[in-house]
């Protein structure tokens, strides 16, 4: 199959409270692809159960490559991780590249080269001994893209990348999942609130309001009567 | 320096004593890393008071139930049962109300600390055969430490360091980023149970061996001051676990020679270390800042 992730009726929930129902929709390889949706629709909640991390209540999720052989690499929101862990840039990365060496196995030099050339792609090479903790923002999102990217996933999926960050840094994230998206063709799927981020750089919207969520092109996603019900703003600008 | 000579004197009548100290300076630290990284520090206190309380509980049941304990083997098994016991079901109660996440920590830190050193008195005083002898495992009355004990928790201790050691990759992954590990297939839930077993049996032998005091001490006290000082998470384990070696074989010189006891100078002493590299952290910042200013 062409489809990277195709979810068939399903519902996420907590408990056995269902937060989002019957949500279909397919995700292509290659696509860049957003959440969008006003706050407290259910965008974390679909980001979440995508990654298996909240139970599927009913429905199917289908993956376009075996997970256990090649998970999908997850860039979570900077501010979840702990900044008491000592730890440098490279040791994150490094924490993709071992995903797959099994208990008790060491790591050999291919993980170490993998998490090297990851911090490179996401142009962060020199800053591979630093403390995690001591970087900027955007440089602590870059690492985790890079983090992500030592998985080697066919798909990418990120929360917020570019939250709390100041534009310039926005702009650094914005142009390594870019890049990473045209020219690697890797699939990308990103939580964002910014509309003018998605409009811009982003394929297809996932759009999630009531309960539940439907996909199309970014423009007629973010159609004018849409973004003024959905936010109170006639321009579709934040 | 002849107070040095003596203590290392092969024929040195407390020599399992000041092996036994060492050790329970050595590997608290390591697993005590985990607990500054984890936040779970207030654990630290809670734990080995439950611990005790579940060595007091084996030995009230024990009398209840008017079975005899002959020797002291008998007695360290029934006291081993009793605080692995307490110290494993209270980490795995308190981390499951963590995830919940309906009270403050602290508070529920709070509760059981109290409830277990409450428990502690009246499990002693409720048992009609309570003897000085388990008045002083229940403190960990150290100076008591027989060969076979320590044998005993040579093994224990050596198995967790090496599975810290072996696991550290997996137990690294899911205390920074538990959603992380469970994407990438990890099951979250057993390198947990693990580290949380890990634990258990460290406090449970080190309450037995330096009582709760010197467990809290050496679990929280050269995991913090190694904190400081480094930047891998490897070199922040193997410090803590020298520093908490060290400081127990200083404590241990210092008791000796001054006839002070063991547990509340190990435990000042590690704390000492931490104030004065705490203490020259913050000097050598106020300096460096003044210095830039000036530049």
């Amino acid at each position: 199959m062409n489809a990277v992730v195709r979810l068939e009726d399903v519902s996420f929930g907590y408990g056995a409270q269902p937060v989002l129902r019957h949500v279909s929709f397919t995700v292509e390889r290659g696509e860049f692809a957003a959440l969008l949706g006003p706050n407290g629709a259910g965008k974390t909640t679909l980001f979440r159960g995508m990654l298996g991390l909240i139970p599927r209540l009913a429905g199917r999720i289908e993956y376009g490559f075996d997970r256990r052989v090649t998970p999908p690499g997850y860039v979570p929101q900077k501010e979840s991780l702990d900044p008491i862990f000592p730890l440098t840039a490279y040791e994150v990365v490094l924490m993709g590249a071992t995903a797959r060496i099994p208990p008790l196995w060491p790591v050999g030099r291919r993980p170490r080269r993998l998490a090297a050339d990851c911090l490179a792609r996401v142009g962060l090479a020199e800053a591979a001994e630093q403390p995690f903790w001591s970087l900027s923002g955007g440089q602590k999102q870059r690492v985790l893209i890079a983090r992500a990217l030592a998985v080697e996933p066919e798909l990418l999926l990120l929360d917020e990348p570019t939250a709390g960050v100041d534009p310039g840094a926005e702009a650094a994230v914005i142009e390594v999942i870019k890049r990473l998206n045209r020219e690697q063709g890797l699939t990308v799927i990103i939580v964002s609130h910014s509309l003018p981020l998605v409009r811009e750089v982003v394929g297809s919207v996932i759009w999630i309001e009531r309960g539940s969520a439907v996909k199309g092109p970014t423009a007629e996603m973010l159609s004018a009567e849409r973004l003024a019900n959905a936010f109170g703003i006639a321009t579709g600008v934040e | 320096m002849s107070t040095l000579v003596e203590i290392l004197a092969p024929d040195f009548l407390l020599r399992n004593a000041l092996v036994g100290s060492v050790l329970v300076g050595v590997v608290c630290p390591l697993v005590g890393v985990y607990f500054v990284l984890r936040r779970m520090i207030f654990l630290g206190v809670a734990l080995p008071q439950l611990s005790a309380a579940g060595v007091a509980f084996a030995f009230l049941m024990s009398s209840l139930a008017q079975v005899h304990r002959h020797g002291e083997t008998a007695e360290r098994v029934l006291a081993m049962c009793g605080s692995l016991g307490f110290a494993f079901v209270g980490l795995v109660v308190l981390a499951a109300l963590e995830r919940q996440g309906r009270e403050t920590v602290e508070a529920r830190i709070g509760v059981t600390y109290a409830l277990a050193a409450a428990a502690s008195i009246l499990f002693v005083a409720a048992d009609p055969y309570g003897e000085a002898e388990m008045t002083h495992l229940l403190k960990g009355d150290i100076v008591t430490t027989t060969t076979a004990s320590l044998d005993v928790l040579m093994a224990v201790f050596g198995t967790v360091a090496v599975a810290l050691f072996a696991f550290r990759k997996e137990l690294l992954l899911v205390s920074f980023d538990r959603d992380m590990a469970v994407v990438l297939g990890k099951r979250a839930a057993l390198w947990d149970t693990l580290l949380y077993l890990l634990i258990g049996v460290t406090i449970s032998f080190g309450v037995m061996t330096a009582g709760p005091l010197v467990t809290f001490g050496f679990l929280v006290a050269p995991p913090l001051t190694a904190r400081l000082v480094t930047r891998h998470m490897l070199t922040f384990s193997i410090v803590a676990a020298l520093l908490g070696g060290v400081t127990a074989f200083v404590g241990f010189t210092v008791s000796y020679r001054w006839d002070l006891p063991l547990g509340p100078t190990d435990v000042a002493l590690a704390v000492a270390v931490l104030l004065v590299v705490a203490g020259w952290q913050g000097l050598a910042r106020v300096v460096g800042a003044r210095r830039h200013r000036g530049s």
